[in-house]
């Protein structure tokens, strides 16, 4: 880094951090955005786009930034203490976080998410500023077949969750892709599976998806319990040590931060690409390659700590193609791209030339309020954590009324009320049964994906399946996947053995 | 191994909910794709296959149970009595009529009747008063964040519309 980039990037610290009072405020309207199922960054910024346009351009980008990442962290939240994500990036958190919050570690988990998804977040856009270059093109050579394997990688996180009872999970994963397909193929837009209904013409929406298998259901289970909180777990009056526990624990397994936020970063980096993908793969990655993975799904730290991280990693990532490249990484970033060309920025890497402020003041938007963040929403755990001892007779209506509604904000459908409802009853069903919802779940949101990348390959090699394996980053990564599936049974088998030996 | 044999025998019936559903839709998916260019079937093909794999595995699965006596084709895991003692299926049919009636009365009406009733259901009618103010203050508190703060598009009726007019003339 030269001496002129470096004293742009202090200059650019400091203004950043004088629109603390931007910053703050917007944080915490992120935080519940981020919590409320429907409410997403990119819907929230969208219906504050005239305050947004209305702002000079670093207040407006700082407004959206700060916003971005607080909803991203937000989202986690309800996902840790009541089993409900907020977007489907947090679709892995409950994994773990639930359990925790059952277990009356609720603030424990909540300082373990915040701490893994400030230094995630904070890491990964150091790392993107500094390597921006070199991550823009990521995005060049990762085609449909090098996507696949990506997907194949979070959907294998299926087998992982099946893992006490493969069959029953099985059909839940699959259920899900199946459920997926619903709606016109990419190709001819032909409609398949979609009860002659046109709202499902575009596929399943996400929304409606997760609101039913995770809110409602949770919903008519949790009324069998007094409070959230088991028995033998009940929470102590609100106090710092849990929180300085967790953020011990947390701070113990920093590689582990920095492995998982890395895997976010890379994945954030291609467009089209999201969070719901890069924590599913940190979840799934983080498991296979554990000492302990049986204790995933049971309120294990490491598995609460890989998709915060890695969800928070995304949001750097995806401002990388945006700037360098002029690509939107996802919606907020499309959202972002039109408030910069209102105000006449130009992209490409010209950007760091012409406006370097507006370039580097984006990451250092970012960074700054990661700090933000962690100072002012860490502390609040210790109150967060107490929806857990809110009575469920309270609790449950609550969940159910903000969440159907949630399910019908993105698309204004009433039609996605009933589906939501439709998928609440499938997944109480899953629940008391022992199917995985979080299993249907993957399917729902990465076999459209999976689909997608699929098709486009195969309509690329006129139908030759062997197109799979046709590029070199793609074997590349079909020997990581095989690794991924291997190594760990392998491993098992080994720490097995290596347990029989004492007791011959 | 012989707290195996006390092990009650599984619920059968209720496991068996999830998979019979996904053969029948599998089964009217492939319907709907059967004269759809490749394209629209190779996928849905290869994962229907599966899945229509993986649930005749468990359906043998569970003949082997049930003659063994290892199960049976109760569906207790999935409706009890306790259902109804516990308001459950009272809170099943208060969620259908908000579901149902949110797009005529508007959000907060519908959310405030909706909560009132279902805590009511829940609480076997103890606490009348407070679940009223709660239900109204998380009502109205809904009505103020995302209607009149945020103007988001939520279902509006006659509260919405009366507030509008109410706040348009000072």
């Amino acid at each position: 880094m030269d001496s002129g980039t470096a004293s742009i990037l202090v200059e650019v610290f400091f203004e950043t951090l004088g629109y603390w009072y931007i910053i703050i405020p917007t944080i915490f309207l992120g935080l519940i955005v981020g919590g409320i199922p429907g409410f997403s960054a990119a819907n929230t910024i969208i219906i504050l786009m005239p305050l947004t346009l209305a702002l000079d351009l670093q207040s407006g980008l700082i407004f959206m930034i700060s916003l971005y990442c607080a909803a991203r962290m937000g989202a986690g939240i309800p996902a840790i203490l009541v089993n409900i994500p907020g977007t489907a990036g947090a679709a892995a958190t409950p994994l773990d976080g639930y359990p925790m919050a059952k277990q009356g570690k609720g603030q424990q988990a909540l300082a373990i998410s915040f701490v893994a998804s400030c230094i995630g977040g904070l890491l990964t856009t150091m790392l993107a500023l500094a390597t921006m270059p070199i991550l823009a093109r990521v995005g060049f050579y990762m085609h449909s077949v090098e996507m696949i394997v990506v997907m194949l990688f979070g959907i294998s996180l299926i087998a992982s969750i099946a893992a006490q009872d493969m069959i029953k999970g099985l059909i839940a994963g699959f259920l899900g892709l199946m459920i997926g397909s619903i709606g016109t193929d990419v190709v001819y837009a032909t409609p398949r599976g979609t009860f002659g209904f046109l709202e499902l013409y575009d596929g399943v929406p996400l929304i409606p998806a997760l609101v039913g298998l995770f809110a409602v259901s949770e919903a008519f289970v949790i009324i069998e319990k007094r409070v959230i909180v088991n028995h033998d777990g009940e929470p102590k009056a609100p106090n710092w040590h849990d929180t300085l526990e967790g953020v011990q624990i947390a701070l113990k397994r920093w590689v582990h931060i920095v492995w998982t936020s890395l895997i976010g970063l890379v994945i954030g980096v291609i467009p089209g690409a999201g969070a719901s993908i890069a924590s599913f793969v940190a979840y799934q990655q983080s498991r296979s390659f554990s000492n302990t993975p049986e204790k995933y799904g049971t309120g294990h730290p490491e598995g609460l700590i890989a998709p915060e991280s890695a969800n928070n990693g995304v949001t750097s990532g995806t401002l990388v193609p945006l700037l360098v490249l002029g690509i939107p990484g996802g919606a907020t970033a499309a959202i972002m791209l039109v408030v910069m060309q209102f105000h006449g920025v130009s992209f490409g890497p010209s950007l760091f030339e012409n406006q370097p402020k507006v370039g580097y003041g984006m990451f250092m938007a970012m960074a700054i309020s990661y700090v933000f963040m962690f100072l002012t929403i860490l502390p609040l755990s210790r109150y967060m954590s107490h929806v857990t001892t809110i009575p469920t007779i309270y609790l449950a209506p609550m969940i159910i009324s903000f969440t159907l509604v949630g399910g019908f904000v993105p698309r204004e459908y009433m039609f996605d009320m009933y589906l939501a409802l439709a998928f609440g009853i499938l997944g109480y069903i899953a629940r008391r049964t022992g199917y995985h919802v979080a299993a249907i779940l993957i399917g729902v949101i990465l076999g459209p994906l999976l689909e997608k990348y699929f098709l486009w390959s195969l309509k690329k090699s006129d139908g030759d399946i062997m197109v799979l394996f046709s590029s070199t980053l793609g074997n590349i990564l079909w020997v990581a996947f095989a690794l991924s599936i291997i190594l760990p049974i392998v491993f098992g088998m080994r720490r097995k053995r290596k347990l029989e030996v004492p007791a011959e | 191994m012989s707290s195996e044999h006390h092990k009650p025998p599984r619920q059968l019936g209720g496991e068996l909910v999830i998979p019979i559903l996904a053969v029948g839709f599998t089964i009217y998916f492939f319907s709907t794709i059967w004269n759809s260019p490749w394209t629209a079937k190779v996928s849905a093909f290869m994962v229907g296959g599966v899945l229509l794999l993986v649930c005749t595995i468990f359906f043998v699965r569970c003949v082997f149970w049930l003659n063994r006596g290892e199960g049976t084709l109760s569906f207790g895991n999935l409706f009890t009595m306790d259902d109804i003692r516990s308001g459950r299926i009272g809170l099943l049919a208060s969620t259908v009529g908000y579901v149902l009636f949110i797009d005529r009365l508007g959000f907060t009406l519908t959310t405030f009747l909706f909560l009132a009733i279902s805590m009511m259901i829940l609480s076997k009618g103890r606490n009348a008063a407070f679940i009223t103010v709660i239900s109204g203050a998380m009502a109205l508190t809904g009505w103020a964040v995302f209607i009149w703060a945020f103007d988001t598009r939520f279902p509006r009726g006659w509260f919405e519309t009366t507030m509008k007019v109410v706040l348009a003339n000072g």
